[in-house]
């Protein structure tokens, strides 16, 4: 690690030599292990050991970024050279600036209980082999079974020319599953996705076979028993995972700086919320929605992010109104604000970008049954399958996977494929009730170009929705 | 650096492994993005590593191999954890060489291109002359070198290197217009034409109206038909249909799509991800996977084909067949014929965020974005915002009536992910939804 570090510090030193009024340098080295079960057949292993070094300029107020994996000092010279020309080339009529932070020098990782790389990739193949089998003893037919189990070890160093020095390392462990159960030529599918930042203990932590048998047999009993969802103005009780769909897509990406400027336009799009929109009413005085990088054992956990900012919670909506966006130094700049450590990037060769990290729906004091009893006739989607949003984040759609159907606050038969599509302040605006449950899921969030697909951790509580039009 | 792909191959078989494919790859590609008119970041790569694919005693693995000085310790790394693996049944080798390859080098002038800045500053010229206020999106010259050799006594190498330009226009938060420019020849890249179109849209989808749920008859323009196509072939992927992740599963001989519509995967034919050969080394090829409506094949690998009692279609990737670009047959269509054709319907122009509720069954919702069109007997009535394409895959497929006689290649951020040659189309009984009050 002290060659790779002395590479940053070369970086950062000789890009101000070359002319460059800022500059930062970010090694990474990631060792990936990941496999794919399929139909219980174990497809390919991978095992990464990723790792380069990237470099960031500001010079002629315009930005410049080169990487490589060649980590010697002529490898190293050769992108800081790119990165400072390509910045003076660049020519831009509006200088971009960055907000002022403080340097910072620290080293921080994330507490690995039993460490991913102690464990032997037998042991973790037989983990899920064992989940697959105990869902295979169900008797049900399952002909389509998917699971993918991920670690990743991320060591870094980042380096800039304000004298910051980090290091930091995450160990991240993640199980994507999906599955199609069939009954008499009808199917139902699913997909979840847990994350964890730690060790191996995760696995415990997730209790992964009993989700995956409760995941399967409801499927089978909304082949068995679901009927059709109502349709028309209702009331609708949502659980964790839909909660923490819109608090990403309907909360998160539309208070994301770079986005409100325009600088995703192109590709994940712009937001409803314009620059001057702090403070606008987008929901009930009930709805407080938080990104917050440092949650414990949640996948997107961090201390300083990719431009060395230090990580603290945001309130993006704050009892229904937009709160705060999330900011980097550059968009920080233009808001005349303090970068709130947003800036995230997947891996040593991108740049950093505004990015959400753990995004979640504040908890209140509601059981579930306090939340169901409120209902005379609606519908409660305990989780998703299908959904979407526009890029400006305003009209969204959440299909049903798990649904029941309410009356008088009890709960009947499943309904299937019930819908939920309403523009952002419809659905915020309709809570009523929030509740004291919380689960986050893991996600992966794709944004800038080229694409970056990031961990995120999407989470919440159930939510009441007061008289909202569900088909 | 090409004999470090022989040297890994070599290792992995001196250390007892079936099947070794090493790919050695330099990556020189250069990128500016652009936002609000001007350059907001350019960026340059300089990378090579080597992709390695391993099978020791049934036991497959894979990995990139970054740090290219260590590659032998790398190689010994993987054997010691195939050997801790378990073993893939349904992997039965790889295809067996040597191939010949056709002869195809990138356009010098494409390779020499050091400053892009003149075709980012074209692309907007253009949007801005055709009324937009505000510009984004990304100019790539891509350029990458393959150096592949393999256990079964294959050797290729391959420079591929292109151009694309992506340009969104807008003249207000909700009018926007999308334009594409691809590649392979300088001489033959036109982002002022991407420009144009962008702004035209743009300019045509001010003042937007929500729109109305309901079944129209659907002008889709190349960039949202290639949505569509990029979706269909996607799935067709051998590994998609295994893992029931297609709703094209126990589909070959029958009908998919209209008699209108023929789809070409073919890794060789002209576009900016052109290539010789596949992961395993098998020369790309033209595969006609929809004839006039009817599902010819799947896209394979040696093993996958193996499965269905067919022949590889060098669609191999690392791990998973996977298309390479797609060509879908003109139709004899004028494109003013098609508008002309629909008495009251819709034009799109772009989507994006496509999500399925089932890909067994292929029900999709995607989000139409930038400009949207209410037509009646072919003219532009009115733009609109808000809606949502609600539908399903193959129903869409099977309801084109007509295909127009051009097409224009393709591709864009996750929602037309490799490029789709794909010309104007007609589909009828689409359905669109939208958000309720």
């Amino acid at each position: 690690m002290e060659a790779e570090q002395d590479l940053v510090d070369f970086a950062v030193d000789y890009a101000r030599q070359r002319g460059a009024t800022y500059a930062e340098a970010r090694f990474e080295r990631q060792e990936q292990e990941n496999f794919i079960l399929k139909n219980g057949v174990l497809d390919a292993l991978y095992v990464g050991q990723d790792r380069g070094l990237g470099v960031k300029v500001l010079a002629g107020g315009s930005l410049g970024f080169a990487a490589t994996n060649t980590l010697t000092k002529p490898g190293v010279r050769e992108i800081v050279d790119d990165a400072v020309h390509l910045a003076k080339a660049s020519r831009r009529k509006t200088p971009i600036a960055f907000a002022q932070e403080e340097a910072i020098t620290t080293n921080w990782s994330v507490p690995e209980g039993k460490k991913l790389a102690d464990v032997p990739v037998e042991e973790k193949i037989a983990e899920i082999r064992e989940v697959d089998k105990q869902l295979m003893a169900l008797g049900l037919k399952v002909p389509a079974r998917y699971f993918q189990l991920a670690d990743n070890r991320i060591i870094k160093y980042f380096g800039n020319s304000e004298g910051s020095r980090i290091r930091s390392y995450s160990p991240r462990l993640r199980i994507y599953y999906y599955l199609t159960v069939v009954r008499e030529g009808d199917s139902e599918q699913t997909h979840r996705d847990y994350g964890w930042s730690g060790g191996w203990e995760g696995v415990r932590a997730w209790d992964l076979t009993n989700r995956v048998l409760e995941e399967a047999r409801s499927m089978d009993k909304s082949l068995r028993e679901g009927k059709k969802s109502p349709e028309g103005k209702m009331d609708l009780v949502v659980g964790p995972q839909v909660s923490g769909i819109a608090a990403h897509e309907s909360c998160g990406h539309p208070t994301e700086a770079d986005r409100v400027l325009g600088r995703e336009a192109s590709q994940a799009g712009k937001s409803f919320i314009s620059p001057d929109g702090l403070g606008m009413k987008v929901g009930s005085e009930l709805v407080n929605v938080c990104d917050d990088p440092t949650i414990e054992h949640a996948i997107a956990y961090y201390l300083t992010d990719d431009e060395g900012v230090r990580a603290r919670r945001r309130y993006l909506y704050k009892e229904g109104r937009v709160n705060e966006f999330l900011q980097n130094r550059e968009t920080a700049a233009y808001f005349r604000t303090r970068s709130n450590g947003a800036a995230r990037a997947v891996n040593y060769n991108v740049e950093a970008i505004v990015r959400m990290a753990n995004t979640f729906v504040e908890p209140k004091d509601q059981s579930l049954e306090e939340l169901l009893e409120g209902v005379k006739f609606g519908v409660y989607m305990k989780s998703f399958m299908e959904w979407n949003i526009d890029d400006k984040r305003y009209n969204a759609k959440y299909a049903g996977r798990e649904a029941y159907l309410v009356e008088n606050g009890q709960l009947k038969h499943p309904v299937r494929n019930t819908v939920i599509e309403l523009t952002t302040p419809t659905f915020w605006s309709a809570v009523d009730a929030v509740g004291k449950d919380f689960e986050f899921e893991a996600g992966f969030c794709g944004k800038s170009d080229p694409g970056q697909a990031l961990d995120a951790s999407l989470g919440g509580p159930s939510m009441r929705l007061r008289n909202v039009y569900l088909r | 650096m090409e004999d470090i792909a022989a040297r890994i191959v070599k290792k992995a078989l001196h250390l007892g492994c079936q099947d070794a494919v090493a790919d050695l790859v330099e990556n020189r590609s250069y990128q500016i993005r652009f936002a609000q008119n001007e350059p907001v970041i350019s960026n340059r790569w300089r990378e090579t590593y080597a992709s390695v694919f391993l099978v020791h005693d049934k036991r497959v693995v894979a990995t990139d191999v970054k740090d290219l000085s260590d590659a032998d310790a790398a190689v010994e790394r993987l054997v010691k954890i195939a050997k801790a693996s378990q073993r893939n049944p349904e992997h039965v080798g790889i295809a067996r060489g040597p191939f010949k390859y056709a002869r195809v080098r990138p356009d010098p002038k494409v390779l020499a291109l050091e400053d892009g800045r003149t075709f980012v500053e074209a692309a907007i010229g253009g949007a801005l002359e055709m009324g937009a206020k505000e510009c984004a999106g990304s100019f790539w010259r891509y350029e990458d070198e393959h150096s592949l050799v393999t256990s079964s006594g294959v050797e290729g190498h391959d420079h591929r290197a292109s151009l694309y330009l992506s340009i969104r226009a807008m003249t207000s938060l909700e009018s926007s217009g999308h334009g594409i420019a691809c590649a392979t020849r300088m001489s033959q890249f036109e982002p002022e034409k991407a420009g144009r179109k962008a702004g035209r849209i743009a300019a045509l989808a001010k003042d937007p109206k929500p729109g109305k749920a309901g079944k129209y008859t659907i002008v889709f323009d190349p960039l949202i038909f290639g949505s569509l196509t990029d979706n269909a072939v996607g799935r067709l992927s051998a590994y998609a249909v295994l893992a029931g992740l297609s709703p094209y599963g126990k589909k070959i001989g029958k009908r998919v799509a209209s008699e209108a519509v023929t789809i070409v995967d073919d890794g060789s034919g002209d576009s900016i991800s052109r290539k010789r050969f596949d992961s395993e080394g098998v020369p790309t090829r033209r595969n006609v996977v929809i004839q006039k409506g009817i599902l010819k094949t799947y896209l394979h690998n040696t093993s996958t084909a193996k499965r269905f009692k067919t022949r590889t279609t060098g669609n191999a990737g690392l791990i998973a067949p996977e298309p390479h670009a797609v060509f879908v047959k003109p139709g004899d269509w004028k494109k003013d014929e098609i508008f002309s054709e629909v008495k009251d319907g819709l034009w799109l122009t772009n989507t994006w965020y496509t999500r399925y509720q089932s890909y067994v069954n292929g029900n999709l919702s995607t989000i139409p974005r930038d400009g949207i069109f209410h037509i009646r007997k072919g003219e532009v009535m009115e733009a609109w915002k808000d809606v949502r394409l609600t539908d399903n895959l193959i129903r869409l497929l099977r309801n084109v009536v007509a295909l127009s006689d051009t097409t224009e290649q393709m591709m864009w951020w996750g929602e037309v992910s490799i490029p789709n040659h794909v010309p104007y189309a007609l589909i009828k009984d689409v359905g669109i939804t939208r958000s309720a009050e």
